[in-house]
């Protein structure tokens, strides 16, 4: 019988990392997003599209807020407060970069970069507890 | 290739939901267009790992600025990769249209 149908494949609906893992990097690729919002934005001038990066921006930067307060609130520990005193500091900062103050109220993708500056360096940390566990 | 266009695909990942859960069965027309508003497969520029693998994204608009091609995007506000993140996607990686879902052929989707 000859087959009618294409050979069966798999499709992802995927998001390049495995969930339910702390990873730094989920943060990163969301900011990485809000970014873009601002570039792709910046040659462009469709209302409409202007329209959906925006709220497109809004979302993800509130998602970059959340990837961090989990690692923030879940992940590090009070003696990795202790070994690295600049890491509530650097959580401040950078949720604060994702918000109102930040990525939020701005286009200038040089937000963005403080924005993805600032999760780089928690990354650094976060690699360096991961390593001394 | 054979001129077979019809096919099935199975769903793995969440970035669909809700209209797509892993492990959901749809019907595939291979080298169909892709519709606005509609679903389809496509070929992600890979990442810095390597290939991503082919996905299934919601086609959104035709790429603003870049003729020919495509903006997909997640249906999950939450998770998973889209224009947003890589661009458009040129017509050539646009290799079907999701035509429906098969409703009762969801199965767990075993991977190594």
């Amino acid at each position: 019988m000859p087959r009618v149908l294409a050979p069966t494949v798999l499709i992802s609906a995927h998001c390049d990392l495995p969930c339910g893992v702390y990873d730094p990097a989920q943060a990163r690729l969301e900011a990485e997003s809000v970014k873009a919002c601002m570039t792709k934005v910046a040659d462009n001038d469709d209302p409409d599209f202007k329209a959906r990066a925006l709220a497109i921006k809004e979302e993800r930067s509130d998602l970059v807020k959340h990837h961090l307060w989990v690692l923030w609130t879940d992940y590090f520990k009070p003696p990795h407060f202790e070994k690295y005193p600049n890491l509530n500091e650097l959580f401040n900062e950078a949720t604060k970069l994702a918000g109102g103050g930040g990525t939020k109220a701005s286009w200038d993708p040089k937000v963005a970069d403080k924005l993805l500056g600032k999760i780089d360096e928690i990354a650094e940390i976060f690699w360096e507890t991961k390593k001394a566990a | 290739m054979t001129g077979r266009r019809l096919g099935v695909a199975v769903v793995t990942g969440r970035s669909m939901e809700p209209a797509l859960h892993e492990g959901d069965r749809v019907l595939v027309l291979w080298r169909g267009r892709p519709r606005v508003g509609r679903m389809s497969v496509v070929r992600l520029p890979p990442s810095e790992k390597g290939p991503r693998p082919i996905s299934v994204k919601r086609v959104t608009r035709p790429s603003p600025g870049e003729p020919g091609a495509w903006w997909v995007e997640r249906d999950n506000p939450a998770e998973g990769i889209d224009s947003w993140h890589v661009g458009g996607i040129p017509e050539s990686d646009v290799l079907g249209r999701v035509l429906v879902r098969l409703p009762g052929f969801t199965r767990r989707v075993w991977r190594a």
